[in-house]
C-alpha cells in the first residue's frame, strides 16, 4: 500500500536543505507521497532509504509508450481506483480498427473517415489516438499489403493485430520504424511474440483467456525479459470486461507485478449504439486503450468528450464557464450582475435572482474558480480583469443600460471599475441571498 | 497457480426506495456493491428510468424528440400514456406551468393535472416543480395532498425550502427528492436536515444536480461515485439512491441540439448518444434514478443496463 | 540540597522553586495566575495542573477524578516538589487570567495587554541581543604586536567564542584611546541578531559601565500593537502597553493594506509611518511612565504576520498577495533603528523575527516556540485567530503551519450588533428550549452594548440547541417564539429588548449573521482538518491545543466545540498561552538560544498553501454544518 507522507518523512535526511526544490524535508515527503515528486528528487537520501522507499513509492502501473517522434503516446503509469482521489494520468487511448479483410478502398475511405475525427473543445483539437490493424484474412502477404496500405496514408500510431507471428514479423518489415504495439502473445505463440518485440523493441499486448491464464501469460514473457506489456484479459462481455478491468487495477495498485501494465479492451463490432456504450465503460473502468470499428463522428466525438471527462483534474476547483448567463428572461433593461466562476458562488447568485423573480444576467468572471473574496485576495477579481469581461462578453449589446452590480464584499472595486470600465457600479449586497430585497430597491435601468 | 483475486465486502449498503404501489411498483438502490460488481457482491435492484413529460407544451425542446411525441405534447394524461408505451418505469412529470414567469398555474390546477395522469397509468410517478423554490413549496403540498398515498416521489427541495416539502411528503405517504449544487457534502447535509425531520432516508433521493456528457459530467460523476463509496462504507447519511435528470441536461448541449454539421455527424444518433452515455456513465459511477427525455434512449440505455447485469462472478 | 526548578508550559517559562515553597506558589511567583478562587485550601480545584516530568507529592487531591490522577494531575496548591518538574497548565485552570479586560480610559481606543511577568532564568538571558562584557585586554609588547583591534577580537572571541565580530567605525575611532585609558579593561557592547549576521562591537567604554541598557520587544499585529520593556541586565519587564495599529485608515486586514500600497507610490511610506508612530507612541509612553530615555534601549525584537513586517521595514508586500504568494523575505537580517525611524537609540538594532511563508509570519514562529510544541514529543496543535487564522500542527520531529481567512466575524466585524470583547459585550449567553428565554453576562457586568465573538459562539451554539435554528444555521419555520421575526430584509433572533437593564435597542442576529460565523469557524476548522489530511493523521491524534491571540482569551472551549470551531478533544488538552507573539519577541530579545530555536523553527515548519487544490474547499463546506457534515468527528456534541 503507498505510503504516507510521514513515513516517508521518518527515511529522509531532515536537513531541510532545499536542495530537492522544496522548502523542507517534509513537504517533499508529502508531495513524494502524492505522486508529484520522484524520490530521487533527494541528493542525499541514504540507500537504506531508497531500498526502503523505493518500491513503496514506485509507480503501480507501468507506463508503456507506443508509436514514434511526434506522434508518441504514452498509456499506464496509474495510480488509483477512483478519478476524485487524483487525476487519471493518461487518456485512455482510442483506437479504430481496421481487417485486411476489407477491401483497398474501403480501407482508404475509412482512413479518410478517421483523419477526420477532429474535434475542437476549448480550444483545444482532440482525435481518434491510434488505428488497429486486424488480419482476419490468414494471409501474411495480405495483411502486410494492408499494414503499408495504412502506415502510408496516416500518422497515428498502429496497433498490428495478429495471432500469427509470421503475419506480424512480415508486417514489421516495415512497419517497425513506427513503433507499433504487437498484439499479440497469447499461451501457444508468446515465445515468438516476445521475440519479435524485442528484437524491434516494441511493446507487445498479451493475452490471457481469463485472468488465471492472462497472470501466467505476464509471468513467462517477463520471465524471457520483456517487460513493454499491455494487458489484454480475452473476454468481450461489457460486464466480464469490467470484473476483469477493475480486478487488474485493484490487483496492480495492490503491487502485484504481473497486473502492473495497462490494459486494452475492446468494443463490441457493428455501428450498434450498445458498441459506444460498451466502450464508454472502458474509458471510464480503466482501459489503457479501447478499440472501437466505427468511424462514425457522432460516436467519436462522444468518446472523446466522454474521455475528457473522466481524465480531467478532479483537483481543480469547479468552475463554470466563464460567460453571459441569463437568468429567467432578461430584456435589455435587467440588471447585469458581477461575480466568479467558482460553481458554488455562481449557483447561489443563479439562485438567487430566480428567487428575486427580476430576470438578469449573470458575469461569472474567470478566476479560476475561487469565490468572490478569494479571488479579491489573490488578485485575480481586479478592475482590470472584470473591465476586459466587459468588453469581451458581449454584455454591451445585449443590454441598453450602463450599469453592473458588484458583490458587497468587494465594493472597494467601485470607483477604479467605473474609472476603467466606463460602467457604472452599483454595490450589491454581502450575501447574494439579500439580492431579492436589494434589487426590487435599487434597480432602476 | 490459481490468482487470489481483490474483492472488496462492504459494511453498508444504498437503501432501496420503493416507489409506486404494487403490482406497478419500483424499486430502486438497494445495491451493496459498487455498480455492476456481482462478482463480489448483490445489486438487487438495476438502475431505473423515467421519462419526462411537461404539464404545458415545452417550446424549447428539440424536434428530434418532439417527433416521438407528437399529437400529446399538449395532452400530459395522453403523453404520460405514450411513456408508458414506450416501456418507461416511471413517468415524471414536470410542472413547468406552474412558474410564475410563465403561465403561472395555481396549485390547485397543477394539482388537478397531476392527478389526472396519475390515475391514467399504472407506473409511478415523480412529480417535479418549475424550479422556483417557493412556488414548488405551494404547488406541491397541493400535489402531494392530491396523488395522497400514491407514494410518488416529489422534489425538488432544496436547503431553502425543505421543511415545508418534507412535511407534504410526511403527511401524504410520498417519496422526496433532495437537491443541492454539485457538491457532495452540501448533498449530505440536506439530508440530515431532513432526515432530522423525521422523514426515513430510504425515501430520500438525492439529486447532485448532474451536469450532461461535456458539462461538467465528471463532477457528478465523482460525487456520485463518492456518495456510493460513502454508503458501502457505512455512512448512513449518504446511502440514500441518487437520482440524475439526464435528460433536461443533454438537452441543452449544442451537440443534442444542432441539426446541421456533417464533422459531428447525424443529429438524432448524436443526440441519443449524448444523452445515453450520460445516463449509462452516471449509472456506473452508482446513480439509481435516471430521468430520460428520448424514448430510443431509454431503449438503449436499458438494453446496455441488461447486459451489465449479467453475472461476471469468477 | 541542589535547586529545584519548574518548568512550566505551555508558557515555556522557568522558575526556581524556594524551600517550602508549594506549586502553586511557584507558578504565581512565574507570573502565571491560577484560578485558585479558595486561596490555597485545596477546595474549588481551580488550580489543576498536570505533572509531566518529576516528582510531587501531593497532599491532598480531593476534586480531581481518578481519570485525571491517572493522567498526572494534582492541586498545585496541595504540592511540594521533590525534584525538578515539568508541568502543563490547561487553560480551564487560568479562568482567572482569561477574564480579564482592561480597558484604559473612555475613548474606547486602547487596550492594556495582560502579560505575565517574564522571570527568565539567568542561563536563558546570557546572551540578551544587546550584551555587555567586561573584558581585559592584553597589553601589547614588543614580542606581542598585534593591533589594537586584533587584540580586542581575540579576547571576546576567547570570553565568548564568538567567531564573526565586525566593529562599527565610531568603535575603532576611539577603541586606542579607550583601551589605553582605562588600563587595559573595557566593556563592549555586543548586538547580535539572527545566526547568520556577524556579532557587531557596536560599542567600547572603559572599565565596568554600569549604565541602563534596555531592550523592547514589539508584537505588530494587523490590528493593535504592544510593546513591552524590558531590562536586559536581568530579563524583567519593566512596562507594558498596547495600542491600536494606526494603519486601521488604509484597511482593516492586510490584503486592503497591501492592495493600498498597490493603489498610490507614496503609500508604502504612508503605511510604514503609520505603524512606527504607533510603536514611537508606545515607547513614548512606555518611556515616560518608567522615566527611562528612549536611547538606553538598544536593542529591539519585532514579531508579527509577514505583511506587518514588511511595512514596517518599508518593504513592498505586493507579492504576498499574488499567486504564489512570494515576501521579499521571510528571514530578515537586523536593521538599524534611525532606518526605520524608530526612536530608540539610533544604532540599536532591530530583529524582525523570522516567518515561514507570505502568511505565516513572524508572530506564528513565536507562536510555536512559546507553546514548546517543537520541543515536545505530543502531537501539538497550536491556533491564533485574527481575521486570519493561522494553525500549526506539529512536534519536535516536524511541523506543518496554514492560514485561512476567517473572516472579521468574531471580532465582532461584519455583525451589526458586534463589538470587541470590551465592557458591555454580551460574552456568554444560554436560551431556553424553545427559544423564548435568554440570559446572557456581559464584560465587566454592565448593560448590554453589543456581542462579541464568544458571546456569537454561545449564541450560535444554545440557537442550536434550543431547536431555533438548524445545522445550516437556518431558522426552523416552527420555532413559535416572538423573538424570532422577520424585520424586512431577513429573519432575526432578539437577545436581548431595548428596555431590559437599559439599553435603546434590541440587541439582535440575524440569519445572514449567524451564517457568517458558521462561514468562520468552518475556516479554522477546515484548516486545522487540512493540515491533518496532509500528513495522515486524524483529529483523535492530537494530545494538545495551544490557544493563542486576543480572541482566545475569552472563548468558552465548550461552545466552540459544539459548534464544530474546534476539534472535539477532551478539553483538558486545551491551554491558552495569551500573546504569544509578544512573548517570542521577549524570548528573542533576551536569548541567543530562543533566537535559533526561532530561526529553527522558521526554516523546518512546513507551509500548506490552502489555495492549492480543492481539499480545503472540501473540508470547508464540509464544515459549513453545526457542529459538521461528518457529525462522527463531534462525538461529545449531541
Amino acid at each position: 500500500m503507498a505510503l504516507t507522507g510521514l513515513e516517508i518523512f521518518k527515511q529522509l535526511p531532515k536537513t531541510n536543505c532545499r536542495d530537492c526544490g522544496q522548502a523542507t524535508c517534509l513537504a517533499f515527503a508529502m508531495a513524494v507521497a502524492t505522486g508529484k515528486l520522484a524520490l530521487d528528487h533527494c541528493p542525499h537520501l541514504s540507500e537504506a532509504a531508497r531500498e526502503n522507499l523505493g518500491f513503496a513509492t514506485a509507480p503501480p502501473v507501468a507506463t508503456i509508450k507506443i508509436g514514434a517522434g511526434g506522434e508518441q503516446l504514452c498509456i499506464g503509469n496509474e495510480t488509483v481506483l477512483y478519478r476524485h482521489d487524483k487525476r487519471f494520468e493518461n487518456p485512455c487511448a482510442i483506437a479504430i480498427s481496421i481487417s485486411d479483410t476489407t477491401c483497398n478502398d474501403e480501407i482508404t475511405s475509412k482512413i479518410a473517415a478517421i483523419k477526420k475525427l477532429e474535434f475542437d473543445r476549448v480550444g483545444q483539437i482532440h482525435s481518434v489516438d491510434m488505428v488497429l490493424i486486424e488480419e482476419s484474412s490468414g494471409s501474411p502477404e495480405r495483411y502486410a499489403e494492408t499494414v503499408k496500405l495504412i502506415a502510408g496514408n496516416t500518422r497515428h500510431p498502429l496497433i498490428l493485430k495478429s495471432e500469427n507471428p509470421v503475419a506480424i514479423e512480415k508486417a514489421l518489415d516495415m512497419a517497425a520504424v513506427r513503433k507499433p504495439l504487437i498484439n499479440g502473445a497469447n499461451s501457444t505463440n508468446y515465445e515468438a511474440m516476445t521475440t519479435l518485440a524485442k528484437k524491434f523493441d516494441l511493446p507487445l499486448v498479451v493475452k490471457g483467456s481469463d485472468l488465471n491464464e492472462l497472470s501466467l501469460m505476464v509471468e513467462k514473457v517477463m520471465g524471457l525479459g520483456w517487460k513493454e506489456i499491455v494487458l489484454d484479459s480475452g473476454t468481450k462481455d461489457a460486464g466480464k470486461v469490467l470484473a476483469d478491468q477493475t480486478q487488474i487495477r485493484r490487483l496492480a495498485l495492490r503491487k502485484y507485478r504481473p497486473f502492473g501494465y495497462p490494459t486494452i479492451a475492446y468494443a463490441a463490432g457493428g455501428d450498434h449504439y450498445q458498441s459506444v456504450l460498451d466502450a464508454g465503460v472502458y474509458i471510464c473502468k480503466y482501459a489503457g486503450i479501447v478499440v472501437i470499428d466505427s468511424a462514425d463522428p457522432a460516436d467519436i466525438l462522444t468518446l472523446i468528450t466522454l474521455r475528457l471527462n473522466i481524465y480531467s483534474d478532479p483537483q481543480k476547483p469547479i468552475a463554470v464557464e466563464s460567460k453571459v448567463y441569463e437568468v429567467l428572461t432578461p430584456d435589455p433593461d435587467s440588471p447585469v450582475y458581477i461575480t466568479t466562476n467558482f460553481s458554488l458562488t455562481y449557483f447561489g447568485v443563479a439562485g438567487d435572482i430566480e428567487a428575486s423573480r427580476v430576470p438578469g444576467y449573470i458575469l461569472p468572471v474567470d478566476t479560476d474558480g475561487v469565490s468572490v473574496l478569494t479571488g479579491w485576495a489573490a488578485g485575480k477579481f481586479t478592475p482590470e480583469i472584470i473591465s476586459e469581461m466587459l468588453n469581451k462578453s458581449g454584455i454591451a449589446d445585449m443590454v441598453s443600460h450602463r450599469k453592473i452590480i458588484i458583490p458587497g464584499g468587494v465594493a472597494v472595486l467601485k470607483e477604479r471599475l467605473q474609472e476603467i470600465s466606463g460602467w457604472e457600479v452599483l454595490v450589491g449586497p454581502i450575501e447574494s441571498s439579500s439580492i431579492p430585497g436589494f434589487i426590487k430597491q435599487h434597480w432602476r435601468a | 497457480m490459481t490468482l487470489k483475486l481483490a474483492k472488496e465486502k462492504w459494511p453498508g449498503r444504498v437503501l432501496e426506495m420503493v416507489i409506486g404501489q404494487d403490482p406497478w411498483a419500483v424499486i430502486a438502490g438497494g445495491d451493496n456493491t459498487l455498480p455492476f460488481h456481482h462478482f463480489e457482491g448483490e445489486m438487487a435492484n438495476r438502475p431505473v428510468a423515467a421519462l419526462e413529460i411537461w404539464d404545458v407544451e415545452p417550446t424549447d425542446w428539440p424536434e428530434a424528440i418532439k417527433a416521438q411525441f407528437e399529437g400529446v405534447l399538449d395532452n400530459p394524461v395522453a403523453w404520460a400514456k405514450k411513456c408508458e408505451d414506450y416501456g418507461a418505469d416511471m413517468v415524471c412529470l414536470k410542472t413547468a406551468s406552474a412558474n410564475p414567469e410563465g403561465r403561472n398555474a395555481s396549485p390547485l390546477e397543477v394539482a388537478a393535472t397531476v392527478r389526472a395522469v396519475a390515475e391514467a397509468v399504472r407506473v409511478p410517478l415523480i412529480i417535479t416543480g418549475c424550479g422556483v423554490e417557493e412556488k414548488d413549496v405551494q404547488t406541491l403540498q397541493a400535489v402531494g395532498e392530491a396523488i395522497s398515498g400514491y407514494n410518488a416521489l416529489l422534489g425538488c427541495a432544496t436547503a431553502n425550502n425543505y421543511q415545508a416539502i418534507t412535511e407534504a411528503c410526511m403527511l401524504h405517504g410520498h417519496n422526496l427528492i433532495a437537491t443541492s449544487p454539485l457538491d457532495i457534502n452540501l448533498a449530505k447535509q440536506l439530508n440530515i436536515l431532513i432526515s432530522e425531520l423525521d422523514l426515513p432516508l430510504n425515501r430520500i433521493a438525492m439529486d447532485p444536480l448532474v451536469g450532461a456528457l461535456g458539462y461538467g459530467l465528471e463532477y457528478a460523476y465523482s460525487i456520485i461515485e463518492r456518495s456510493r463509496l460513502g454508503a458501502l462504507g457505512g455512512d448512513k447519511m449518504l446511502s440514500a439512491p441518487i437520482i440524475c435528470f439526464v435528460g433536461q441536461e443533454t438537452w441543452k448541449t449544442r451537440e443534442a441540439r444542432t441539426e446541421q454539421k456533417e464533422e459531428w455527424g447525424a443529429q438524432t444518433r448524436r443526440a441519443i448518444l449524448w444523452e445515453t452515455v450520460t445516463a449509462a456513465s452516471l449509472a456506473l459511477a452508482g446513480g439509481s434514478i435516471f430521468v430520460l427525455r428520448h424514448p430510443e434512449t431509454l431503449k438503449q440505455f436499458n438494453e446496455h443496463i441488461l447486459a451489465l447485469m449479467k453475472p461476471n462472478s469468477y | 540540597m541542589p535547586k529545584l526548578h519548574v518548568h512550566i508550559y505551555p508558557e515555556n517559562k522557568h522558575v526556581t522553586i524556594d524551600r517550602n515553597e508549594n506549586l502553586l506558589q511557584a507558578i504565581t511567583r512565574a507570573g502565571i495566575l491560577l484560578d485558585a478562587s479558595c486561596g490555597g485550601q485545596g477546595t474549588c480545584g481551580g488550580c489543576k495542573v498536570r505533572i509531566r516530568e518529576g516528582q510531587a507529592s501531593p497532599v491532598s487531591s480531593g476534586m480531581l477524578s481518578d481519570d485525571e490522577k491517572k493522567q498526572g494531575f494534582v492541586l498545585a496548591c496541595q504540592c511540594v516538589p521533590k525534584s525538578s518538574l515539568v508541568v502543563d497548565i490547561p487553560l480551564e485552570s487560568k479562568l482567572a487570567e482569561q477574564r480579564v479586560v482592561l480597558l484604559d480610559g473612555s475613548e474606547g481606543d486602547e487596550v492594556e495587554f495582560l502579560i505575565d511577568d517574564p522571570n527568565f532564568t539567568d542561563e536563558e538571558c546570557s546572551v540578551p541581543m544587546y550584551n555587555r562584557i567586561t573584558l581585559e585586554v592584553p597589553q601589547p609588547t614588543l614580542g606581542d604586536t598585534e593591533d589594537d583591534l586584533g587584540r580586542l577580537l581575540r579576547t571576546i572571541r576567547r570570553e565568548t567564542g564568538i567567531e564573526f565580530l565586525q566593529p562599527t567605525l565610531d568603535v575603532l575611532k576611539i577603541l586606542p584611546e579607550v583601551l589605553r585609558k582605562s588600563g587595559w579593561r573595557v566593556t563592549v557592547s555586543l548586538a547580535e541578531g539572527l545566526g547568520l549576521q556577524p556579532v557587531e562591537i557596536n560599542r567600547v567604554e572603559p572599565g565596568p559601565a554600569a549604565d541602563k541598557h534596555l531592550g523592547l520587544a514589539v508584537d505588530v499585529g494587523t490590528t493593535t500593537v504592544a510593546a513591552m520593556l524590558v531590562d536586559l541586565n536581568n530579563g524583567r519587564t519593566l512596562a507594558v502597553k498596547g495600542t491600536y495599529n494606526r494603519q486601521a485608515v488604509y484597511g482593516d486586514d492586510v490584503i486592503s493594506r497591501i492592495i493600498s500600497v498597490g493603489e498610490h507610490p507614496d503609500r508604502l511610506g504612508d503605511l510604514q509611518k503609520a505603524v512606527i508612530d504607533t510603536i514611537n507612541n508606545l515607547i513614548e509612553e512606555l518611556c515616560g511612565r518608567e522615566k527611562i530615555e528612549p536611547a538606553d534601549i538598544r536593542a529591539a525584537a519585532c514579531s508579527g504576520n509577514t505583511t506587518m513586517v514588511h511595512l514596517l521595514l518599508g518593504l513592498n508586500p505586493a507579492n504576498i498577495r499574488l499567486e504564489p504568494y512570494i515576501p521579499v523575505a521571510n528571514n530578515i537580517p537586523a536593521i538599524r533603528a534611525s532606518d526605520v525611524g524608530l526612536k530608540i537609540h539610533p544604532g540599536a538594532w532591530v530583529q524582525s523575527i523570522p516567518g515561514v511563508s507570505g502568511y505565516v509570519g513572524g508572530d506564528i514562529t513565536s507562536g510555536i516556540l512559546v507553546s514548546g510544541m517543537a520541543q515536545a514529543d505530543e502531537l501539538t496543535l497550536f491556533i491564533d485567530i485574527g481575521t486570519n487564522g493561522e494553525m500549526v500542527l506539529g512536534n519536535k520531529d516536524w511541523l506543518v503551519a496554514c492560514a485561512c481567512s476567517a473572516g472579521p466575524a468574531f471580532e465582532g466585524g461584519g455583525i451589526r450588533h458586534g463589538m470587541r470583547a470590551m465592557q458591555g459585550a454580551i460574552e456568554k449567553v444560554r436560551i431556553s428550549r424553545d427559544g423564548s428565554e435568554v440570559s446572557y453576562a456581559t464584560v465587566g457586568g454592565a448593560p448590554p452594548a453589543g456581542i462579541c465573538g464568544s458571546g456569537l459562539i454561545d449564541c450560535i451554539s444554545w440557537l442550536y440547541k434550543a431547536g431555533v435554528i438548524d445545522r445550516s444555521g437556518s431558522f426552523l419555520k416552527e420555532a413559535g417564539t416572538p423573538r424570532v421575526r422577520d424585520n424586512g430584509e431577513g429573519i432575526e433572533f432578539v437577545l436581548a429588548w431595548s428596555g431590559e437593564v437599559g439599553i435603546c435597542k434590541d440587541i439582535t442576529i440575524s440569519e445572514i449573521e449567524i451564517k457568517n460565523i458558521i462561514r468562520s469557524k468552518a475556516a479554522v476548522y477546515a484548516g486545522i482538518r487540512s493540515m491533518l489530511k496532509s500528513i495522515d493523521l486524524k483529529v483523535e491524534a492530537i494530545d494538545r491545543v495551544v490557544i493563542a491571540g486576543g480572541f482566545g482569551r475569552y472563548i468558552n472551549i465548550v461552545e466552540a466545540v459544539s459548534i464544530g470551531l474546534f476539534p472535539d478533544i477532551p478539553l483538558e488538552k486545551y491551554t491558552y498561552v495569551g500573546n504569544s507573539s509578544l512573548k517570542g519577541a521577549r524570548m528573542g530579545l533576551l536569548s541567543r538560544q530562543a533566537r535559533r530555536q526561532l530561526e529553527e523553527i522558521a526554516k523546518k515548519t512546513t507551509y500548506l498553501e490552502l489555495s492549492e487544490g480543492n481539499i480545503f474547499m472540501e473540508e470547508f463546506i464540509s464544515a459549513l454544518f453545526i457542529p459538521h457534515t461528518d457529525i462522527g468527528l463531534f462525538p461529545s456534541v449531541q
